[in-house]
């Protein structure tokens, strides 16, 4: 059978084309990712905590608003105001403006500085809110930290990792808010009893019983600074209000974007099943033909070692292996490989049995042809589509073994799989408190991905099985 | 060839394969400097034990240092820590062998022993009920549907099922498990999310029982709706292969009713096949086994394998990893006495 005519059959059945188009968009997506994504994004960003603070913790997706959850958006408000106009007094760096719909208030506040410069005397930097009711209140007030001993000026400060206050847990805005209540509404109230409710004290007004009612309207956040010099500089000011959904996909309990981590997924998994698949595919047939065609003490070698191999149950020796040797994912895929061969070189071998008391071999031997290129000429290419065939069938083997052992806490941490993102989910109890964004994404697209080689099985059957092949 | 002979060479193949793991075992425990740190450890803890007992009877500090040191030379010698990991391999195997492997870190058995093959003893019943109780279910299950199926094949039912095997084939058991779990125990609040018991366990036998079954219905199907989908595809296979033999149209023809038909002429001749195809199944359902009991927090040999990585206890994997070879050798075998005895080919070629 040529190419074309493999072709042919898979495009032909109903399974096959679905299989085919699965598989289109699965390589689509794993180039997206290839192309875009930086290389070290498992340690340096997947698994880098600082780099999702800003996020919602354990968030639905954002589309579920559209659905009917109640919920507010998150909003993450950035400038970059460069050097600072006015010296000697407190001036305006930068606004934000924050549209509050009264549903509920946001999950959290945080506030973010990064490369501040000063020649000599440190900034001073203070965080007001103008309400939509005309009161005004003090929220923040951060003075950058000034020269250390032996250090000469200008003094740059938050260059390498920015200043990060979360407004909403931080005690001193705590009695911020508990003297603006004081003062505006006369309301009595301690910090300390305020502590985890200063979101709504400060997007809201008291009513009876110490609750806050909700004050929908347009907040402004005014970011303001007292600086020295003339080259005084603040080069980013960033303003977090968190929602209570993100992003495509939700997030977990770290506030990582689960999108960003499903869909580097996607070329992992293709890798981890082609590459198994293509190798153990590669010394299956090249045993299975040499023992098949050699006959004698090689074959009895070979099928001794594949009925031991064959037998040996796959997943404890997996656990134990990767356990001993180290989390790292290339020995997931040598392990697979080395186990995964045996099946096809018994296949195979009976499969040369019969095409060697064939004509062709008969033939070509009598032509003077050498051993070797009877068996990789002539016998390989009488069973190339059933090889091709039992590669693919192959594939999702691999995919699911080590999505399982990834589940197992085995998974190698610099490169995070559908399989981890299912375990830290499940670890952290995310089956038990409801969070479906977490769980169900991720297996379902390791279902589908193994589904998309199962459907190219299905379609190739005909290829393998002539009995299969419709008459035209 | 005779029965006994065949039997034997099946079981000379499979002992083959447990040799085959316990050397992988032992051979890489001993390549990664493993069974250096296990037996170092052990030193250690007999070498603290006896400078309690010592220092009661020496009093001078100096002198108690240079005994305990030269106890230590003795102590290594004897596990032959002087000597390379490779010396040690026979005694390393046959501690594997009888789970002679020191004290788990962290695990505890139900009664506090730290030993490892407690541990893992009092947890062998439970995964065995488990799974032999899933395996008859989708045995009879996957029997009856495959029958069914294979005499009315092409029927909307017969491709519907076909599939929804092949998609069986392509979901895996912890997932099916998970999703159980999130609509029957969160959403619907039907079953319990994981466990074997109540907590507090019901009392009275019959109540304790009923909790048991209760608990483990979850885990059961999760086994089953996983591996039904290969046994009903296989038995419907093998099933309409067999039908379309002469000798069973000759036995249409002698006029014998459609079931004699079916239990004396196809599905004894399809027996052995059926057979075959679940043998190759059973590393997948071992692995099943392992993921489905995470899942479902069910005490057992799988979430013990889970409880000892998260906490590193190597004696614990090293003992569960022989266990599952075994139990799975174990397994095979008898697969292989019920092949033997059902395909009378394979006794007289």
């Amino acid at each position: 059978m040529r190419p074309k005519d493999v072709w042919r059959v898979l495009w032909g059945s109903g399974t096959g084309k679905a299989g085919v188009v699965f598989l289109g968009v699965l390589v689509a997506v794993s180039l997206f990712v290839l192309f875009t994504y930086p290389r070290d994004f498992g340690l340096h960003r997947w698994n880098n905590p600082a780099y999702w603070a800003d996020n919602p913790k354990s968030a639905p997706p954002a589309w579920t608003r559209l659905l009917g959850a109640k919920g507010v958006p998150h909003r993450l408000l950035e400038a970059a105001p460069g050097p600072v106009a006015v010296t000697g007094q407190e001036a305006t760096l930068t606004t934000f403006s924050y549209e509050y719909s009264g549903v509920r208030p946001p999950t959290f506040i945080s506030f973010g500085l990064g490369e501040v410069r000063y020649r000599e005397l440190p900034l001073v930097i203070t965080v007001v809110v103008d309400r939509p009711d005309g009161r005004s209140a003090l929220l923040y007030r951060h003075i950058v930290p000034g020269p250390r001993p032996g250090e000469t000026g200008p003094y740059t400060r938050y260059a390498e990792t920015s200043f990060r206050a979360l407004l909403s847990e931080d005690p001193a805005v705590a009695d911020n808010v508990a003297s603006f209540m004081r003062q505006e509404f006369g309301l009595e109230v301690t910090p300390q009893r305020l502590r985890g409710r200063q979101a709504a004290a400060l997007f809201g007004t008291p009513e009876e019983g110490s609750e806050f009612q909700p004050l929908p309207g347009g907040y402004t956040f005014s970011v303001r600074v007292l600086a020295q010099d003339a080259g005084d500089s603040v080069g980013q000011v960033k303003l977090v209000l968190g929602g209570s959904t993100h992003g495509l996909m939700g997030t977990d309990a770290m506030g990582r974007d689960l999108a960003s981590g499903l869909l580097f997924g996607f070329p992992v998994a293709l890798a981890i099943g082609i590459i198994t698949a293509l190798v153990s595919t590669v010394i299956g047939t090249f045993l299975g033909i040499v023992s098949g065609y050699t006959g004698g003490r090689t074959d009895t070698l070979i099928q001794r070692s594949c009925d031991v191999l064959n037998n040996i149950p796959l997943l404890p020796i997996l656990i134990f292996l990767i356990f001993i040797l180290g989390q790292r994912l290339w020995l997931v895929v040598a392990i697979l490989a080395f186990f995964g061969w045996p099946g096809l070189t018994i296949v195979t071998r009976s499969m040369v049995l019969q095409i060697r008391g064939g004509q062709l071999v008969e033939s070509t031997r009598s032509l003077g042809a050498s051993k070797w290129r009877i068996m990789f000429r002539h016998i390989l290419f009488q069973i190339a589509p059933f090889v091709l065939a039992q590669m693919i069938f192959f594939t999702p083997a691999a995919i699911l073994a080590e999505a399982g052992l990834s589940f197992l806490g085995l998974g190698d941490v610099s490169i995070p799989t559908w399989g981890q993102i299912l375990e830290q989910g499940f670890q952290t109890g995310a089956v038990y408190l409801g969070y479906w964004w977490w769980v169900l994404p991720p297996g379902l697209l390791i279902v589908a991905t193994a589904l998309t080689f199962v459907l190219l099985t299905l379609g190739l059957e005909p290829v393998v099985n002539p009995r299969l092949r419709s008459v035209r | 060839m005779s029965l006994a002979l065949t039997l034997a060479l099946r079981g000379l193949t499979l002992l083959g394969v447990l040799l085959a793991v316990l050397a992988l075992v032992v051979v890489s425990l001993g390549a990664t400097g493993f069974s250096d740190r296990v037996l170092n450890a052990v030193i250690r803890e007999q070498l603290r034990t006896e400078r309690e007992v010592l220092a009661r009877t020496i009093r001078d500090p100096d002198q108690l240092e240079q005994v305990v040191a030269v106890r230590k030379q003795t102590l290594e010698r004897q596990h032959g820590l002087d000597r390379p990991w490779y010396y040690r391999l026979p005694d390393a195997a046959r501690r594997v062998l009888t789970l002679d492997l020191g004290e788990a870190r962290t695990l505890r058995s139900a009664s506090g022993s730290a030993r490892v093959s407690d541990i893992i003893l009092e947890r062998i019943p439970r995964t065995l009920v488990l799974v032999t109780t899933a395996t008859i279910i989708t045995a009879v299950l996957g029997l009856w549907l495959g029958v069914k199926l294979a005499t009315r094949v092409g029927s909307r039912l017969d491709r519907l099922v076909s599939y929804l095997s092949a998609v069986s084939y392509a979901v895996p058991a912890w997932w099916m498990g998970i999703l159980l779990i999130l609509v029957l125990a969160f959403y619907m609040r039907v079953f319990p999310s994981g466990g074997m018991f109540s907590a507090p366990p019901p009392v009275g036998g019959l109540r304790r029982a009923l909790d048991f079954a209760w608990h483990a219905l979850l885990p059961v199907i999760t086994l089953v709706l996983v591996t039904l989908g290969a046994w009903v595809y296989v038995v419907r296979t093998m099933v309409l292969n067999t039908a379309q033999e002469f000798f069973v149209t000759v036995a249409r023809a002698k006029g014998l009713p459609e079931g004699t038909v079916m239990r004396r002429y196809i599905l004894r001749v399809a027996a052995p096949p059926i057979l075959t195809n679940l043998v190759l199944a059973l590393t997948g359902s071992i692995g099943g086994a392992i993921l489905t009991e995470t899942v479902f927090n069910w005490p057992g040999m799988g979430r013990l394998y889970y409880d000892a990585i998260r906490s590193a206890d190597e004696g614990v994997i090293i003992a569960l990893t022989f266990l599952f070879t075994l139990l799975y050798v174990g397994a095979r075998f008898l697969l292989e006495v019920f092949y033997v005895t059902l395909d009378p080919r394979v006794r007289y070629s």
